[in-house]
This record gives structure tokens, C-alpha cells and sequence, in this order.
């Protein structure tokens, strides 16, 4: 049947949201996904409604050769009062069997009972007792699918859903030392997975480390010479999501390295009194200019000055990270 | 390393992908099998269901160089750049018997952050895809060096080059300062004395700052990656899949970095133009089996890091005629084996169990030179085994109860042999003096072989492995209310295979964690949660005695010992770690005298180390420290109308650290997110918010020095401040003065604010016009308190009675650190058609920020570090871009 040659039944065949599969076997022998079944929905759902759904054919969801492929009715039921139009409690019309969104929609577990009738496995296979599932996130949450593109899976636009929830982490992102997030250069999903996973944070690796080596090969080693927190965790001395020191540190040097290391000049107060104007030492409270140097270990680099390869180093000279 | 493909502003794009653009670009004009004839459909309805194309066409102008405002964006450069942008798909209808269907992207096509996509596949069949994907990232525009050669592996100075010194102070000594004329010129106290510089000493530095700064010159250093992946998956049958991917990223460019050399009087550094020359490969594959009840993964991950670079080697700005080397990152590779399998017992009762195992190697050839005496082997032949095993059991036993129990193994496995390595410090000469005997006995070494100043090292492979165990339950109360349960307990191990003592501060740690999250949301208009989690981590035992692991010798007794006791056994015997007693001078004599001379703490030199590598006594590393963790999280969601939606956010964080007497000590975080989204109309929009971050870290040390038998600086005895009144009880109470403990107080206080406002469909939805603001105010403080003496400089032999000997110098806050930043950025669209239009975008990025940091940068700033004038980032730039895109 071609319905594009009649516009209206057109129409009236393409609606509602198909996200996936049926939520059960029930539903499965009534749902009915081919544009004939679709056109129970479309009767009343056209493209003139609030929120637009017909882009959902040029999405993966609405390509029909595919067997797989769901009609609206697979992921909202039947929906058999909402059709007839039923005034439910509310006296207003009975809502569909299931319905899709983060709030004032269908459990989030029957949600995701239904997209994972199809999305079970992979990414997934996780995602109960995920962080997310547990705190009743569903995937209408996160992902938008009745339009062509949806937003959390282009990493230009996926840090703005995230966002949208993690607002400390949104606010990091504008601070000086940073991921390249805002730039659209990189996704959250490059480094967590959502779904659920085996590592902390929902990192998409086993470890902090792991996760980080996708991208910083260079730091995994291992070197002849290792640095014992960074083999241990990254996040030890990094903040990943910004940080107002650069190279996204948790703290400024040297007292982010201070708080290891108290031997040797590790030892020493480093404060404003260490500056070149710094009344490290008084002259009738002057310090003649060609004294006034700065502490090395509290300017420029500061600990890295000298101590550069704290990730590790591969020199037999290189115990103290300086070579 | 700077090559020619990066050189240029646009750059280039793989000639592959075009030829695959351009393949599937020639696809588009084809319609798809079972496709209409576009003129048979509705244009209306195929806007809204068939796929469609577009491209975009443009230019933009940059008003201002700026490697901040550009770092990730492309958008350094002052002057007029490329817009470019396609989106083409093509493919089956939705109503096709086929299911084919590409994609063709490509964005920033003028700028170095181009990325370009394709995907080609049958939709339940397979799926192709390629990417190209372009990356810069600024690292500074202000880099200024003397130094030849940039961009290579070997830094050399030019030949004018004029070793700076103030000669007022020394006509020998380097001293980076003398580059500039103010400092040059100025008094100086030399010998307790104003002095000002002859004309001989302005002469001599007039000379040498007009023969030096020409030849620095600046540098604009930055990285770039291009990153290529090809994949492809295939769906075998309905329940089995095959995942392939494979990518390479190149890496190259420049980035600042800092470098060491020995110099007369003490060490010198450079910030070097390190070259960047790396290629990272990386495969990934996986076959799949799903089924209702089952799934099952069998995976594979290899990444192999190539260096291109195998070390930097630079001259010494002290002493041009030495030059020294420095490794670089090297080559290592890893390949891992991951299984996952998932089994539904019942519809509500699931078990997953992951199992991984990583084995990384890395053998890259050692860098050896005459700083270097004793290597035992050419290369580290270094093999860390990752294991990790996950287990995890979720059932829902009723509809309103879930649970779940999870168990996690996580092991490194460091199987790198230790080895004992001896080199001299940043290129330091070998002294005359041989080590003790009994150390070259014990190393196995002829007697001539090392000398006093050799650093005798053994590697410390840390190896580290993982148990844990989570068990969480959510129970909700009807419809409304939820509560969830979640305890932990974690064990971690950690150790070095082969080294002569436990390696490590903390072999055992455990955790246990409690948390208690209650959600609500009464109505679909309110939504709220709020959780507390308390983390408690205990230490076994603290081993303050982990560093001797890296200095093999601590265990060898030096033939001046008596009894056959060693630095490790004398310390047993006393029962002190390396800071040795807590007490006063007092003389010391035999072993004593040998280990811990005059009560202070362990002498290096019995280990045979350059630096006395003990801490202090309640030194407590944070990572491994006993700690308490209290986590607060809260939201709410509420929206009063269908106009409006508020939430607001808190996040609480405080990290206590109750046995550690220096270190870290507290950590507190907590930030208040406020937003709020008003929908006017269908075409009009406006969501404001703002976030408030206090972050806070607290933390202790102590700058003790050496307990002495001296009395007086020059025969001054005085000291100014302080806890002692003379220098002879000064110096007899360094480990135990009071005043010698410091602390710091660090805090950012960090405000965002931020505002977007979408209005469409003006001027007859013709035009659409956003505009997003984002402005962010961070302020960083660091209160020090404390302080430490510091000998006078007027102190002299001739200075006359009652001169002070030396002052206490209280510690002083730093100077905040402040950055500012503004971004707005202005998006319009105005429709030419219902198939084109022009998009008009401006860009206003401002940023102030000053950080202390950088006053050391400059000339005049430190005296054993070569400036490289580096700057604050500091920019106002605009940008405007006006571009047709058109859709087909």
C-alpha cells in the first residue's frame, strides 16, 4: 500500500512513539508494529501536536523492512482506552499503556522493560542495579526518540543532557582546565557509560586508570620508575570534569604534592612570603630587588619545574621523576 | 612534532575519506531501492519522514589570536575561516522492502577541529562506519624560548648564547635573573652590605641581556590530534552479533614543559618545547549472544602507544658546553580479553558476572649515558597482568522491592622484576669519594664504580588488587515514595613483588560504606531526593618505614657501622622510622652518631640517596590514609505551572583524614545548583541557572631543618620571632620548635551563571533566534600559616653587636588567583525557503584571570629558571560567522 498518495491515512499511519520492543509477551501477541498499526495512533496524533513524532521514520525505529524494527503500539500497548477514548480518573482521556519520560509517565522500570525487549545486552547488559536504574532514571530521561536526531548521541549535544542532572560537573566545565566538553570535541560517554558498568562512576572501563589510558596511553606504562598514586587512580591528584589549576588538578601545586611528600625541600613552607615580593627576608623591611627572587618550588611549575615526569619514567635516572 | 600536514590553518582531510564522501555523495543522487521519485511525494510529507541531506557554506572572522579562547574550538587564529558543514543521508524509506541506509558528516570543516563520519549498513544486517576526527588543543602563545631546534628532539642554544648571571651578587654564579636590566641594576646586599653595581658589573650585564633576549623568540605551542577509526558490525543471526573497530590517533605538536640540569651551586631548569610524536593504536572486538534469557560477550581490546620521540635532549642554559637527556613516554602496549555473561533466572532475577584479563608489556631500550653507572639490564622487560572479575545478582522479589548483591575483583599485577639502578642526579659530575665498601660489596660492583654522590635506587613494580562487595535495596512505598539502602565493603592490597621491604604506606586498607537515599515525588510536578552516604576507610597498619623500599642500601650496613647494623636495623632497634626522635640536638656518637647524627632523622648517606627521602613522623599519604566520608546529595524538581520548572541541586562532600598529622587532613566540596526554565510561548524560551562551588582542602606540615651545635650566624646570635630566642637553642630544637609547623588553608569559590533564550518563528517563522550566556567567576585562595627562620642577610662577622641573626618569617596567604570568564554566544536562522536559509552566528568570549604562577615566568622572576614568558590567559575576542545551509 502506498500511503503517500493519500496524505490523510498517511498520516493517520505514522504516530505515536515506537521506542522498541513489546514490554511483554502479552502485549507482543496484540501489538500490532507494521503503519497499519500504526494508524490506530495517527488518527489523533498528526504532525500538528506538541511534540512532533512523525521524524521518527527517518530514525533506525521507523525503518519497517527491518523485522525487528517496532510500531507504536509495540512500545505503548495497545492501549486499547486510550484508543476509545476513556476519561480516566482525572477525566481526562486515559493515557496510553505505557508511557515514556522522566516524570509523570510509566514506572521507569516499565519503560526500560520495554526498550530493553529489544536493547537487552551489550552496553546494557548492566543496567540493572545500575546507578541510574536505581535511582528510577528511565531512558526516555536521557534519550529523545520520536525525532531524527537524538541529542544525547551526538557529542556535540550530549554534555547538555547529562548537564541537565549533573549540574556541579556542568559548572566545572566552564572553569579554566578542562576536558575538551564545551568544544563538542568530547562526550560524557567517552569516558562513562550510562548503562551501567563494572568500574566506579559508571567509567566505561574496569578502573579509573583504564578509562583514562583510552585516550593518555602514554601515562599506562609501565616505567621502570612508577609513582605509586598514579598507578593507583588518576582521579588521586586529577578532577576530570575542570578544574581551576591547570591540567585539571585537584589542588595547586606544590601543595597538592606536599601533602605526600614532607622529606627534603618537600618539607619547606611555601607562601605568599616566598613571592618575589614576599618579605622572606627583611631588610628594615625592604628587600633589595637583585634578592627578591622567588621560591622555584612555588612559581612557574613549581615542583614540576623539575620534577616533570611524575607520571612515571622510564630512565635509569629517573627515580625522582626528573629525567 | 610539527609536520606538514598540520601546518596549515585548514589543514587537510584523508584522501580516503573524500573518495568515500564522494562515493556515497554519488549514492545521494541515486533514489534507494523501492524508493519513489521525490516528485511523487508530498513535500510536506517527506519533510517530515524521509531522509534528508543538508550542507552548509561559510566563512567566519575571528577578531583576536587567542590560544585560550580557541584551545579546544579551532578559533586561535585572528582572521577569516572556513564554514563547513554537511550532514547527507541517504538510504531506504520507512516504508521501503529495504533496509540500507548511509550517512555522511562531516563538521568544522574549516577549522583544526574537522571531524568526518560515514556509515553505510543494512539495518538488522551489518553496519560500516569510518571517522576522521580532528582535535587541536593550545597550549600557549606566549612560549618564549632561546633554545634551537623546536620541534625535534634536540635543543640546543644558539652560539651568541651568554650564560646570565648579577654580577653584583656573583660574577659567576648563574642566575636567570640577570636578564633583566632592573634586577641587574639594582642594590643588592652583598655580605651584609648595600651595595650598588659598578659600572663594570652594568657593563657586564648590559652585555649579556643585549647578547640574550634577541634570541628568544616565540614559539606557539600546541598539540594536535587526528584520530581515524573504521568498524564495522554484523548481526550474524538475530541472536549473534559481530563488533570489530579499529583507530589510530597521531599526536603531535609541542607542549611546555619543565627540565632539570646540575649546576654550579645548585640545580637550573628550562621550560622546554617538548616535541610530541605518538601513535596510538588501538582494536577492538567482540562476537555477541543475546537471547531472551541469556547473553553472552567474548570481547578483545589491544592498544599499542608508539613513541616516535625517544627522548629530549637539551644544553644546560648554566653551562652551555653540558647537555643532558631526558626520556620521553615510552612505547608500551596492552591487550585485554573481556567475558560477560548474563543469565536471567527468572523475568526479575538476573546474574551478570564479567571476568577481564590485561596484559600490558613495555620494553622500550633505555636511555644510558655517564650518569647513569650501573643498569643492569637494557630494558625494563616490564609486565603488568590486570585481572578484574565482576559478579552481580539484581532481583526484584516483590514489585516494590528490588535488590541487588555485586562483588568486584580488581587486581594489577606489577610482574616487572626489581632492579637496583645507581645514576647521578640532573647530570651532576660524579664526585671523587667512592661510596662505602660494604655497598659496592653489596651491589656487587668494583669499589670505583659509584661514587658518594651516586643515587642507589630499586624499582617498585606497585601492584595493587581489589575486593568488594555491594549490597543495595530499594523499597518503594507506593507510588510516591522510595527508599534505598546501599552498603559496601571494600578490601584493597597493595604491594611490589621482589623489593627488599614492603613498598607500600598502606599494604591494607578496608572500606565500608553506608548510605541512605529517600526519593518522593508526590505529584508529576515535584520530584525530590536526598541521600546521605558515610564511607569509613581503615588502615592496617601505616607503614612509615615504605620509602626505604626504593633504597635497597638502608638494608646493607656500612662498613662505619658497628654490630653489622644497617639504616633499616637501627631504626627497628630504636624503634623510629626515618624521622628518627622526636627530641633536641644532643651529641651523638658510634651508630647513632652514623644513623640519626645529632638526633635528626635518618642520614641519606647511609642509604645512599641524594635527598632524604623520610617523612615526618604522622606523615600520612591521603590516598592511603584512615579516612572518614560523609556524602550528602539532593534534588528537586518542581514545576509550579506549565510555564515554569525550577530545580535546585546540592552536592556535599567532606573528606576527613583523623590519624593524619600531616598531609591532607580535611577536604570539604559542596555546590548549590539553582535552575529555572520559563516557556513563554511554543516559540519562546528562557532558562536561567547558576551554581555555587566551595571546595576547600586543608593540610599540614613542618619545615624542620637539621638540629646543629651552632650558636650564632656569623657570630650573631639574636633571632627575631619564632619560638627560640637564640640561634643556639634555635638550632638544637629544629624537630621539635613548634613554630616550624605550617598548614594551608586552599579554597576555590567558584560561581557560574549561565541564561539561554530560544525565540522562533519571528518575522513570519522566517527566523529563529537563541542566544546562550555562560559567565564563570572562580577565586582561589591559599591562606598559609606558619612560618620558618631565615638568616639574616646583614648577619655578617663585622656586623656590630646585637644585629639580628636571623628572622622568623611568618608564612603569608597567596595572592588570589582569580579567572573570569564571559561567553555569549548568538545564534540566528533566518529561511530563505523551506529548503534554505542563512545562519548567522556571533561569538563574544572574554577571560581575565591572573595566577601568581606566571610571575615566576618571567624575566627577572626565578633565579635558576630560565623564563619562558608565559602569560595568564587573558582574552576579549569576537567572532562572526554567516553561512547558507541548504537541505535536500
Amino acid at each position: 500500500m502506498n500511503i503517500l498518495k493519500k496524505r490523510a491515512p498517511w498520516l493517520g499511519a505514522i504516530m505515536l512513539g515506537m521506542g522498541f520492543a513489546v514490554a511483554n509477551a502479552q502485549d507482543a501477541a496484540v501489538a500490532d508494529r507494521t503503519l497499519a498499526g500504526d494508524q490506530v495512533c495517527t488518527r489523533c496524533h498528526d504532525e500538528t501536536v506538541a511534540k512532533p513524532i512523525l521524524a521518527m521514520y527517518k530514525t533506525p525505529h521507523g525503518l519497517k523492512a527491518d523485522e525487528r524494527t517496532p510500531g507504536c503500539q509495540s512500545c505503548h500497548g495497545p492501549s486499547v482506552a486510550h484508543v476509545k477514548n476513556v476519561a480516566g480518573s482525572g477525566k481526562r482521556r486515559t493515557p496510553p499503556d505505557v508511557t515514556f519520560g522522566l516524570h509523570g509517565a510509566s514506572d521507569a522500570s516499565v519503560q526500560a522493560g520495554v526498550c530493553l525487549g529489544c536493547h537487552e545486552g551489550g552496553k546494557r547488559t548492566l543496567w540493572m542495579g545500575s546507578q541510574h536504574e536505581s535511582q528510577d532514571i528511565p531512558c526516555a530521561g536521557c534519550h529523545r526518540v520520536h525525532i531524527a536526531a537524538d541529542p544525547v548521541l551526538t557529542k556535540a549535544t550530549q554534555p547538555e543532557v547529562c548537564f541537565a542532572c549533573h549540574k556541579t560537573q556542568r559548572a566545572q566545565a566552564h572553569l579554566i582546565s578542562t576536558h575538551p566538553l564545551a568544544a563538542g570535541k568530547m562526550g560524557c560517554t567517552d569516558c562513562h557509560n550510562p548503562h551501567g558498568s563494572t568500574g566506579p562512576h559508571l567509567l566505561v572501563r574496569n578502573s579509573v586508570n583504564e578509562t583514562c589510558y583510552t585516550c593518555h596511553a602514554e601515562k599506562r606504562g609501565p616505567f621502570l620508575w612508577e609513582h605509586s598514586p598514579v598507578t593507583d587512580d588518576c582521579t588521586n591528584c586529577h578532577t576530570p570534569h575542570g578544574s581551576t589549576t591547570a591540567s585539571l588538578l585537584k589542588a595547586r601545586v606544590p601543595w597538592l604534592c606536599q601533602e605526600c611528600h614532607s622529606g627534603d625541600h618537600g618539607a619547606q613552607v611555601d607562601s605568599g612570603a616566598n613571592l618575589q615580593d614576599g618579605a622572606f627576608t627583611t631588610v628594615d623591611g625592604i628587600n633589595p630587588l637583585a634578592n627578591a627572587a622567588a621560591r622555584a618550588q612555588l612559581a612557574a611549575r613549581a615542583c614540576l619545574n623539575c620534577h616533570v615526569l611524575v607520571h612515571g619514567s622510564n630512565h635509569p635516572a629517573g627515580a625522582k621523576f626528573q629525567r | 612534532m610539527i609536520t606538514n600536514r598540520t601546518v596549515t590553518r585548514c589543514g587537510t582531510i584523508p584522501v580516503g575519506l573524500l573518495l568515500l564522501g564522494a562515493s556515497l555523495c554519488a549514492m545521494a543522487a541515486e533514489p534507494a531501492k523501492d524508493q519513489p521519485a521525490k516528485d511523487q511525494i508530498d513535500p510536506a510529507v517527506a519533510e517530515l519522514t524521509q531522509l534528508s541531506s543538508f550542507f552548509e557554506l561559510g566563512a567566519g572572522w575571528v577578531s583576536d589570536d587567542s590560544f585560550k579562547f580557541g584551545e579546544y574550538n579551532g578559533l586561535q587564529d585572528k582572521g577569516v575561516y572556513g564554514v563547513g558543514s554537511f550532514d547527507l543521508r541517504g538510504g531506504a524509506r520507512y516504508d521501503s522492502s529495504d533496509t540500507t541506509r548511509w550517512r555522511i558528516t562531516g563538521t568544522d570543516l574549516g577549522l583544526d577541529t574537522r571531524a568526518i563520519t560515514a556509515e553505510y549498513g543494512k539495518q538488522g544486517k551489518f553496519r560500516l562506519n569510518l571517522a576522521f576526527d580532528d582535535l587541536r588543543r593550545n597550549r600557549s602563545d606566549s612560549y618564549q624560548t632561546p633554545y634551537l631546534g623546536v620541534g625535534g628532539s634536540v635543543l640546543t642554544l644558539p652560539a651568541g648564547w651568554v650564560v646570565p648571571t648579577v654580577p653584583v651578587l656573583s660574577a659567576t654564579s648563574p642566575n636567570a635573573r640577570g636578564l633583566s636590566g632592573a634586577v641587574a641594576s639594582s642594590s643588592a646586599l652583598v655580605g651584609g652590605v648595600l651595595t650598588a653595581p659598578t659600572p663594570a658589573q652594568l657593563a657586564t650585564s648590559s652585555a649579556l641581556i643585549a647578547a640574550d633576549l634577541p634570541l628568544f623568540r616565540h614559539y606557539d605551542l600546541y598539540t594536535k590530534r587526528e584520530r581515524f577509526e573504521v568498524g564495522g558490525s554484523f548481526l550474524l543471526t538475530p541472536k549473534w552479533e559481530l563488533a570489530i573497530t579499529a583507530r589510530r590517533e597521531n599526536k603531535d605538536g609541542t607542549k611546555p614543559m619543565g627540565s632539570v640540569s646540575r649546576s654550579t651551586g645548585g640545580d637550573i631548569a628550562a621550560i622546554l618545547a617538548d616535541p610530541i610524536d605518538q601513535t596510538t593504536d588501538q582494536l577492538s572486538a567482540s562476537v555477541a549472544f543475546h537471547s531472551h534469557a541469556n547473553s553472552l560477550q567474548l570481547g578483545y581490546y589491544g592498544s599499542k602507544f608508539s613513541n616516535n620521540i625517544a627522548s629530549l635532549t637539551w644544553t644546560n642554559w648554566a653551562q652551555p658546553a653540558t647537555s643532558m637527556t631526558m626520556s620521553s613516554a615510552p612505547g608500551n602496549q596492552a591487550h585485554q580479553l573481556t567475558l560477560a555473561a548474563r543469565h536471567d533466572f527468572t523475568s526479575k532475577t538476573r546474574l551478570v558476572v564479567t571476568g577481564s584479563y590485561i596484559r600490558n608489556t613495555q620494553n622500550a631500550a633505555y636511555i644510558v649515558d655517564a650518569t647513569t653507572p650501573l643498569v643492569p639490564v637494557p630494558s625494563l622487560d616490564g609486565l603488568v597482568v590486570t585481572k578484574a572479575f565482576n559478579l552481580k545478582l539484581t532481583s526484584r522479589p516483590r514489585r516494590n522491592l528490588s535488590v541487588d548483591l555485586g562483588y568486584k575483583f580488581d587486581e594489577r599485577d606489577n610482574r616487572t622484576p626489581v632492579r637496583t639502578y645507581a645514576y647521578y642526579d640532573a647530570n651532576d659530575a660524579a664526585s671523587a669519594t667512592p661510596i662505602d665498601a660494604a655497598f659496592s660489596a653489596a651491589l656487587g660492583v668494583p669499589a670505583t664504580l659509584l661514587m658518594s654522590n651516586v643515587n642507589v635506587n630499586a624499582s617498585r613494580p606497585y601492584s595493587r588488587r581489589l575486593n568488594e562487595l555491594t549490597a543495595n535495596a530499594d523499597l518503594h512505598f507506593g507510588a510516591t515514595q522510595a527508599l534505598r539502602l546501599a552498603l559496601g565493603s571494600q578490601d584493597l592490597h597493595r604491594w611490589c613483588d621482589g623489593s627488599w621491604i614492603d613498598c607500600m604506606d598502606a599494604a591494607n586498607t578496608k572500606e565500608h560504606s553506608a548510605g541512605l537515599e529517600w526519593r518522593a515525588s508526590p505529584n508529576p510536578r515535584l520530584n525530590a531526593r536526598l541521600g546521605y552516604t558515610y564511607t569509613r576507610r581503615t588502615v592496617d597498619a601505616y607503614n612509615e618505614n615504605a620509602f626505604l623500599a626504593l633504597v635497597p642500601l638502608a638494608n646493607v650496613s656500612p662498613s662505619t657501622a658497628t654490630g653489622g647494623e644497617s639504616a633499616y636495623s637501627f631504626m627497628l632497634a630504636n624503634g623510629w622510622n626515618g624521622f628518627g626522635p622526636a627530641a633536641g640536638y644532643a651529641l651523638t656518637t658510634g651508630n647513632m652518631n652514623l644513623f640519626f647524627p645529632l638526633n635528626n632523622a635518618l642520614a641519606n648517606s647511609t642509604y645512599q640517596n641524594g635527598n632524604r627521602i623520610s617523612e615526618l613522623l604522622g606523615m600520612r599519604r591521603y590516598n592511603m590514609a584512615d579516612r572518614n566520608r560523609d556524602r550528602v546529595r539532593g534534588s528537586l524538581d518542581w514545576e509550579p505551572g506549565e510555564h515554569l520548572s525550577l530545580q535546585g541541586n546540592v552536592d556535599y562532600h567532606q573528606d576527613k583524614f583523623p590519624d593524619s598529622r600531616y598531609g591532607l587532613i580535611d577536604a570539604r566540596d559542596w555546590a548549590l545548583s539553582l535552575d529555572g526554565t520559563y516557556t513563554f510561548s511554543e516559540n519562546m524560551s528562557l532558562t536561567l541557572f547558576a551554581t555555587h562551588e566551595d571546595q576547600r582542602a586543608r593540610s599540614n606540615g613542618n619545615t624542620y631543618v637539621t638540629n646543629s651545635a651552632a650558636t650564632s650566624v656569623n657570630g650573631n646570635t639574636i633571632v627575631s620571632g619564632g619560638c627560640f630566642a637564640t640561634i643556639a637553642l634555635r638550632n638544637a630544637s629544629n624537630k621539635i620548635d613548634p613554630c616550624l609547623d605550617w598548614s594551608t588553608d586552599m579554597g576555590n569559590k567558584i560561581n557560574v551563571f549561565g541564561a539561554t533564550i530560544d525565540r522562533k518563528n519571528l518575522r513570519a517563522s522566517h527566523l529563529d533566534v537563541g542566544a546562550q550566556l555562560v559567565v564563570s567567576r572562580a577565586r582561589s585562595d591559599n591562606a598559609v600559616a606558619g612560618g620558618n627562620y631565615s638568616n639574616s642577610p646583614l648577619a655578617v662577622a663585622t656586623a656590630p653587636p646585637g644585629t639580628i641573626a636571623a628572622y622568623y618569617i611568618p608564612a603569608a596567604p597567596l595572592p588570589t588567583v582569580v579567572t573570569d570568564s564571559l561567553e555569549l554566544r548568538v545564534n540566528a536562522r533566518y529561511a530563505l525557503s523551506a529548503f534554505s536559509m542563512l545562519r548567522l552566528q556571533y561569538i563574544y568570549g572574554d577571560m581575565s584571570s591572573n595566577d601568581y604562577a606566571y610571575q615566576g615566568m618571567q624575566i627577572g622572576g626565578l633565579s635558576g629558571v630560565l623564563p619562558s614568558m608565559e602569560t595568564a590567559p587573558h582574552y576579549i575576542v569576537h567572532v562572526v560567522a554567516v553561512s547558507y545551509a541548504h537541505r535536500f
